[in-house]
């Protein structure tokens, strides 16, 4: 019969083992974090008129972003019910929000940096911690959703103090349709209307 | 404070008559997606909800919002910090009590440690000397250990001046006022003006912290009342669970320790 004291050997070492290949297939998605967070930082902080930024930030987020991903996710139920062209309208005006949403909340910031925190599995993706700092503003605690960390890594959420950003998306729509007699065509109206109105204001 | 006390059941019977009078319908078992919908959101209050929503904003564009960046305009950085470490560190009897009501020992020791070290050396909590020596602030109110205790957030309420609620947490507000001892310390017009200094230091503070983000949101989002409804209902989520999954155990580093639970 094996002692305990072997058994809690065998035991300690699968542990360990389990912990160092979790630990292996998290760090390319925390590698990525970290580079990604370096390139928006770099233009969020660098030179530049607002415009500039802007182009900047979209191509970043073109290449870092599960945006169709993430327009899927946002319009749940309804995404069955539109047609193929509203799907298509709906896709291209998504990634426009998106991108006018992302650079508002960075854009105005000068002196923004982050910290990394630790990286851990989450269903079939990897959530990854860091810190962001901007000036005249407490530190938040910010989570990088990343799908598909060792192949073709792409983020699908933004989790800010514990708020998805997914989430919050997908329940704004969902209430804009709710009280729109769950029309898409509504719903793609407003959107239009929110990219103009970004464009007029600059 | 007392007045308000002793008219409370007079607010909350009005409260609940406009509630009702303002009831949602929920939609019918034929449509069954718009009534997972309906269930998924949990705001039978919705056009009650709304009107108080629209009460706030004016409240708040009128009055809080401009005071509180006319204090971001005026004060800098590090002496609002100061002021925001003071008021937390006033709050601490209430964060304790809770901590132990929540049976989390570690963070109950946090809060305590945090209590004697930024109320001496850090200035009467001026300094948040704690965190930075391995005590870092964490949330605790009566609305998260009735959450730990198991009872139901209840459906989505919007109350004036407090904002995004629900009876779970209006509940806890009342009874984390109750059980705060400055709530009843003291007598006479200074510990009264003392008291509401503090209330209005802290709505004005925790405004300050929220100006750009309320801003953006009111900017991006096609219906910021479901926004901040989904918002608050995931910051209270994400509040609960931390403390649900702080399992720190109180054997000291020294000794034996025990294998982790999950």
């Amino acid at each position: 019969m094996p002692s305990r004291r072997f058994l809690l050997t065998v035991s300690a070492a699968w542990l360990a083992l389990g912990a160092g290949a979790r630990a292996q297939s998290a760090d390319p998605a925390s590698a990525f974090v970290q580079a990604t967070g370096n390139r928006l930082v770099g233009v969020v902080n660098g030179p530049g008129s607002t415009q500039q930024k802007r182009q900047a930030l979209t191509a970043i987020i073109d290449q870092v972003v599960d945006v169709n991903g993430v327009a899927r996710f946002c319009l749940g139920r309804f995404w069955r019910q539109a047609s193929p062209a509203q799907q298509q309208r709906y896709l291209e005006l998504f990634h426009q929000v998106l991108v006018v949403n992302i650079t508002s909340k960075l854009g105005e910031y000068q002196g923004v940096r982050f910290t990394m925190g630790r990286a851990e599995p989450q269903g079939d993706d990897i959530s990854v911690d860091s810190t962001v700092f901007r000036p005249n503003n407490p530190p938040t605690d910010v989570k990088w959703v990343i799908a598909n960390p060792s192949g073709d890594p792409k983020i699908v959420d933004v989790v800010a103090e514990g708020t998805s950003l997914r989430l919050t998306q997908r329940s704004d729509y969902a209430s804009y349709l709710s009280h729109n007699n769950d029309s898409i065509e509504a719903l793609i109206s407003a959107m239009h209307h929110q990219v103009e109105q970004d464009q007029a204001s600059g | 404070m007392r007045v308000f006390f002793r008219t409370a059941p007079m607010w909350l019977t009005s409260l609940l008559m406009l509630g009702l009078a303002g009831c949602a319908k929920p939609p019918p078992a034929s449509d069954p997606d718009a009534l997972a919908y309906y269930k998924e959101t949990n705001d039978p209050l919705e056009p009650f909800n709304r009107k108080m929503y629209a009460v706030n904003n004016a409240l708040d564009s009128a009055v809080l919002k401009p005071v509180a960046q006319a204090y971001v305009f005026v004060l800098p950085e590090a002496l609002r910090t100061g002021i925001h470490n003071i008021l937390s560190n006033v709050h601490t009897p209430v964060q304790l009590s809770n901590d132990m009501l929540e049976g989390k020992p570690r963070r109950a020791g946090d809060t305590y440690m945090r209590f004697l070290i930024n109320t001496t050396i850090g200035c009467l909590g001026f300094f948040d000397v704690a965190a930075k020596w391995g005590y870092p602030n964490h949330d605790a109110d009566f609305g998260m250990t009735l959450a730990n205790w198991g009872v139901h957030p209840g459906p989505y309420l919007y109350l004036p001046v407090l904002g995004p609620n629900d009876p779970r947490d209006f509940a806890g507000f009342g009874v984390d006022i109750a059980a705060d001892p400055f709530t009843w310390v003291g007598q006479g017009a200074a510990v009264t003006a003392l008291n509401w200094g503090r209330w209005a230091f802290t709505a004005v503070d925790a405004r300050s912290r929220l100006l750009g983000d309320i801003d953006n949101i009111k900017k991006t989002a096609l219906d910021p009342y479901a926004t901040f409804r989904s918002l608050y209902r995931q910051h209270r989520q994400s509040q609960i669970e931390e403390m649900e999954n702080d399992n720190r155990h109180t054997v000291p580093a020294w000794f034996q320790q025990p294998a982790p639970t999950h």
